[in-house]
């Protein structure tokens, strides 16, 4: 099973974009079993699979709906308030995915206010309580046995909810636009890499797949940042020879009455499905290699 | 019309990606740094570092009928004002361990293990090496960790040298270690690994001392060791235990061969001052300072930077065969210190 996680600590530079590219690229083409896994308190990744509901305790949160599966009248049920986040793992409770409109991709959805709860415990119990959670979760037996493929989508920080991500992944993406503070955010997750490198055994190495040029115009500023990290001797390996370029198309199907919803349901020709099937299809070869 | 803005990540961006990516492609898989329970943790009864107490003591209290018990309880004492500082400030430098079964065995970092079991820790920051490492490598780091301590006494690093060219003559066959090999093992300077070399071979009268704690300066026992008489030495010891400084001791060696030189002199005629050196003689004859050289280096297996002057010599300029004849002379002085 592979984990694959999109990090960077700039927001709006398209983790979720891409991370949605990403696992409908596995679950549509690859007919892979994959598990979608929102860690942003934000809740913009469930909110593309799930209507996501406003959390009465906390007005500006968002909360998963009720679970398909869920019955009152079930005995099993009695003690469940019909809802399921990830979150869970941090509450010693069990997650129950949701299934989506895609055959085998299912989604462990966030929860606004239990995730930044999980954020800001106090700082000794992080290790315990936060950073471990994630790795325990996904290695469970059960989870080993359901997927293939497990994609996350991250908060913009370098808090524990990304440590924690850091430390569950065998494969990071670093997304990022080319231009000044965004490539800044490339160095917080290259900080990340280095201290979790230095803690892995040497059979679970954590792998950098790269980081990947999103949203690029053929302007003088983004085609210049993009140069010149491609030509530093240390950094320009690990630069991505495939990039999203920036397209009102990824947006737009994001919408929530988008028709079709995917843009692996584009026509064949369509220039924006042609690249999300060249970046998908080039970073599930380094990752499934 | 304005010249084009050309745009980039600044070179401090740029150093700090680059230097991030170079200690993970260099580090990651060698050793990982981690916090351990200190229950998974035990000492390495092979380190040269003789302390009396164990994790049994630390943990269950100094038998009263143990018979070292009134040493351990000094040490335990000691350990106390670590455990302190532990309490505070925690561990500052994470121990060095390897795995062992079940059990991580300590390389360096007994005593801040044992403080910290003190201090009532349940953890402790280690470096875990992902392979035991091997035999001279690992008193290597023993040797290294040692000597950034003060408290070792210099019969403990004395024994650490000793191990150390041991597990060196396992591993490359029986080669005579002289203070230039020396040097490059532990990385010491010369005159540093020359003294050790000397106290190592010292007589046994000084050996003795320095076991028993009562000579603790490398310096001091390298200049007694080297003294040939016996009675001369002995009055170095004890000048030594009585605190006399290295000066001080130098020069009672320097007046005692005085004295002796004046006793040989007197039977011998001679005008003029007395001989305190030998003088080297003058040639003209290059071919044979060259001879001389190569021999030398050639016999004693000389493996120095400074070496290098040799073959940079222009052997057909006088002075530069002087300057080089007066490096070697040099040099034979740090070597055969003894």
């Amino acid at each position: 099973m592979k984990i694959i996680a999109f990090v960077n600590n700039k927001g709006g530079v398209g983790k979720t974009t891409c991370s949605k590219l990403m696992a409908e690229f596995l679950s549509k083409k690859k007919k892979l079993r994959t598990l979608c896994i929102d860690f942003d308190p934000q809740c913009n990744f469930s909110h593309q699979y799930l209507h996501m509901e406003i959390d009465p305790a906390a007005p500006e949160g968002l909360m998963p709906p009720i679970h398909p599966d869920y019955n009152p009248n079930d005995e099993e049920d009695q003690n469940w308030d019909g809802r399921s986040s990830i979150a869970e793992i941090f509450y010693g409770q069990g997650v129950i995915p949701y299934p989506t409109y895609v055959e085998c991709l299912d989604i462990a959805p966030g929860h606004a206010e239990k995730l930044l709860t999980a954020e800001s415990v106090r700082r000794s119990e992080v290790v315990d309580k936060v950073h471990k959670q994630l790795a325990f979760f996904l290695n469970s037996s059960d989870v080993q046995a359901a997927y293939d493929a497990i994609v996350i989508d991250t908060a913009p920080s370098k808090g524990p909810l990304t440590i924690s991500v850091i430390k569950a992944a065998t494969h990071i993406i670093i997304p990022s636009v080319m231009e000044e503070q965004p490539v800044q955010g490339i160095y917080g997750m290259l900080q990340l890499w280095m201290q979790e490198s230095l803690t892995r055994e040497k059979s679970r190495p954590l792998q950098l797949i790269g980081i990947l040029p999103n949203m690029f115009k053929q302007t003088r500023l983004h085609k210049d940042i993009l140069k010149s990290l491609q030509d530093s001797p240390a950094i320009g390996k690990y630069v991505l020879p495939v990039k999203f370029s920036q397209r009102i198309v990824f947006a737009e199907v994001d919408a929530a009455d988008s028709n079709p919803r995917s843009i692996f349901d584009f026509p064949e020709q369509h220039v924006a499905k042609a690249e999300a099937e060249e970046v998908c299809s080039h970073l599930s070869e380094r990752i499934f290699a | 019309m304005s010249k084009k803005k050309r745009f980039g990540i600044s070179e401090a961006l740029t150093r700090g990606l680059s230097e991030t990516i170079h200690v993970v492609e260099h580090h990651s898989g060698l050793f990982r740094n981690v916090v351990l329970p200190l229950s998974r943790i035990e000492l390495d009864p092979d380190n040269p570092r003789k302390l009396a107490i164990d994790l049994i003591d630390v943990k269950q209290g100094i038998r009263p009928d143990d018979p070292k018990h009134q040493y351990k309880q000094e040490e335990l004492e000691r350990l106390k004002e670590l455990a302190h500082t532990i309490q505070s400030n925690g561990v500052i430098n994470p121990v060095v361990v390897y795995k062992r079964g079940e059990l991580y065995r300590v390389v360096a970092g007994e005593r801040r293990c044992l403080a910290a079991i003190l201090a009532g820790k349940q953890e402790i920051d280690a470096r875990i090496f992902n392979e035991k490492p091997k035999g001279f490598e690992l008193k290597l780091i023993q040797w290294t960790e040692n000597t950034a301590r003060e408290d070792l006494t210099l019969d403990e690093r004395l024994g650490n040298v000793r191990e150390i060219i041991r597990e060196y003559q396992n591993q490359k066959g029986p080669v005579e270690v002289n203070a230039s090999l020396l040097k490059e093992i532990i990385g010491l300077s010369l005159s540093q690994a020359s003294y050790y070399l000397a106290v190592l071979n010292a007589p046994e009268d000084v050996q003795f001392q320095i076991q028993n704690g009562n000579i603790r300066n490398l310096d001091k026992a390298a200049l007694i060791a080297g003294i040939e008489s016996p009675e001369v030495r002995k009055q170095a010891i004890i000048a030594c235990m009585n605190g006399s400084t290295i000066k001080e001791l130098r020069s009672m060696i320097n007046q005692q061969k005085m004295l002796k030189k004046v006793k040989v002199t007197l039977h011998t005629s001679s005008r003029g001052r007395n001989t305190t050196k030998i003088n080297m003689g003058a040639t003209d004859n290059i071919v044979v300072i060259k001879t001389i050289i190569d021999c030398v280096l050639t016999h004693m297996q000389l493996d120095h930077p400074s070496t290098n002057i040799f073959s940079q010599t222009n052997w057909k300029d006088l002075r530069q065969v002087t300057r080089a004849f007066r490096k070697l002379i040099e040099l034979l002085e740090l070597e055969v210190v003894v």
